[in-house]
């Protein structure tokens, strides 16, 4: 049997282990519910995989009344600001091939709504405009430097995605008719402006987070000691299966019950070590610069985003094509949650448009077009209202 | 987005690019994004781009981890922690086996 197999075995099939962990959590939930006087111990993940895995597998199903778990930022598609998109929209229209991922293609700038103009890079591409859908940089790379036509790869992403870039810039690889056009986001600084907002008034705090598996493969899994560190949170670092998760909220509820927060690599070894990877980090260093950026919906996080560094410059859309990059406007379609959603505030079911207006097949807010947006995943797999439905026919 | 898949590295290509089988003998040219990496290995791959190397013996620390987690909770509740760590390497009985690990963890 080959590894993959194996951990698939292992992590997501083991229905006896999973029920064993469920087990557990039920036992120790009322009593650290009881011990530190909330209502509920709110744990917040901050990956679109997380919640997929969540909601995909019924883990919320699983879980005893005392313990919610939360989606928060973890889709770097729904939090690309509509401003990056028009001004992608404005260069294919110009002339210039488009290259992006899949989930971006459909991804609606805020202007359609209003105006009723070219809202979408599929849009764009229908009026005749070259957009092209990639698996990789690498693909695009190899196919500009084919034909030599000017050409823009529209970059976003989290830190997994960023060494894709990265290593591609400093090894030289990437011909001079293909500009990068940057909406790179770090997780990290997204997931504290979240947990900050959640301490304010009349809200539940959050008591726990799971960090992201693979974000934290490349940025160290220590990254996330700062929840511990400055805001008595336990901190987990876990896989995408189902059993990831589930012993990420155990780690959590242990460490709660006996009253010290401490931060857990559950990866460790499976590929998120503490230190992440060095080599990864290395090049992300050399080819971009950390910038304040806009997060659609939200606006403006300190030092969340990844510019072209000096040295790659001459390959920065931004610069060589002279875009301005405007104060945010408020940049959601009229009646979207979308950022209350990501930041963990309303679940997708709190939304008026969810499975009315805004469905995965006509999406209308953001986080219902990526496939790992909150709102399609609910809507793809299940949501506590359909669980609720389910125990009332039962009834 | 996040979601990095298990590959197998089929071969290097150049000095930032390699193929690798995604499953099925779905071949994808990707980027290095670590050191030293060998035909064989086992990775994982995210949007083109190899973020790191898996190990068998990586799997074997998980699953101590999550027995050190069943004993702690176990004695949290009062319960004998070794006969909970037992009954949960009795149930990997069969992973443990092709991992070459006995199932009382030796």
């Amino acid at each position: 049997m080959d590894l993959p197999k194996q951990i698939e075995i292992l992590f997501r099939e083991n229905s006896a282990l999973a029920n064993k962990i469920s087990e557990e959590i039920s036992k120790l939930a009322p009593r650290v519910v009881k011990k530190l006087g909330l209502d509920k111990i709110k744990i917040m993940n901050f990956c679109g995989s997380h919640e997929w895995t969540t909601t995909h597998y019924g883990l919320r199903a699983l879980m005893p009344l005392e313990v919610e778990l939360i989606p928060g930022p973890g889709c770097p598609v729904c939090v690309t600001p509509s401003s990056d998109i028009e001004n992608v929209i404005k260069l294919a229209m110009e002339g210039y091939r488009v290259y992006t991922f899949g989930d971006v293609f459909k991804l609606p700038t805020v202007k359609h709504y209003k105006s009723g103009e070219i809202g979408s890079l599929a849009a764009a591409k229908a009026s005749g405009a070259d957009v092209r859908i990639v698996y990789s940089f690498a693909d695009a790379i190899e196919e500009a430097k084919k034909d030599g036509k000017p050409s823009v790869f529209f970059g976003i992403g989290f830190e997994t995605t960023a060494p894709s870039y990265a290593v591609l810039f400093t090894k030289e690889k990437v011909p001079e008719n293909l500009l990068f056009y940057s909406s790179l986001k770090l997780t990290a600084p997204a997931a504290e402006y979240a947990v900050q907002l959640h301490k304010e008034a009349k809200r539940t705090p959050v008591s726990g987070v799971i960090g992201p598996g693979h974000v934290s493969t490349i940025i160290g899994a220590i990254s996330w000691d700062f929840f511990p560190k400055k805001y008595g949170i336990p901190a987990v670092v876990a896989g995408f299966e189902p059993i990831d998760i589930l012993t990420g909220v155990l780690v959590i509820l242990n460490n709660l019950y006996r009253g010290k927060a401490e931060f857990t690599n559950l990866e460790y070894r499976r590929v998120a070590t503490y230190k992440g990877n060095i080599f990864a980090l290395e090049n992300i260093k050399v080819a971009f610069n950390v910038v304040d950026t806009i997060w659609r919906g939200i606006g403006n996080i300190p030092k969340s985003g990844l510019t072209l560094s000096e040295k790659f410059k001459k390959y920065d859309a931004k610069t060589q094509l002279g875009i301005k990059e405007k104060p945010w406007d408020y940049d959601l379609p009229p009646g979207c949650k979308c950022n209350e959603v990501t930041l963990g505030l309303a679940y997708p079911t709190d939304c008026p448009l969810f499975m009315k207006a805004c469905t995965p097949a006509r999406p209308w807010g953001p986080c219902m077009v990526s496939m790992e947006g909150a709102c399609a995943v609910w809507a793809r797999f299940g949501s506590y209202e359909r669980i609720k439905d389910a125990i009332s026919e039962v009834k | 987005m996040c979601w990095a898949v298990p590959a197998k590295v089929v071969s290097i290509d150049s000095d930032v690019i390699a193929t690798v089988d995604l499953g099925q003998n779905t071949l994808k040219k990707v980027a290095i994004g670590v050191d030293d990496v060998k035909i064989g290995d086992y990775v994982m791959v995210h949007a083109g781009v190899i973020i790191a190397k898996l190990r068998k013996e990586e799997v074997w620390e998980n699953i101590k981890f999550i027995s050190d987690q069943i004993r702690e909770t176990a004695q949290l509740l009062g319960e004998d922690p070794e006969e909970a760590v037992k009954s949960y390497l009795e149930s990997m009985k069969s992973i443990l086996e092709d991992l070459g690990v006995k199932s009382d963890g030796r």
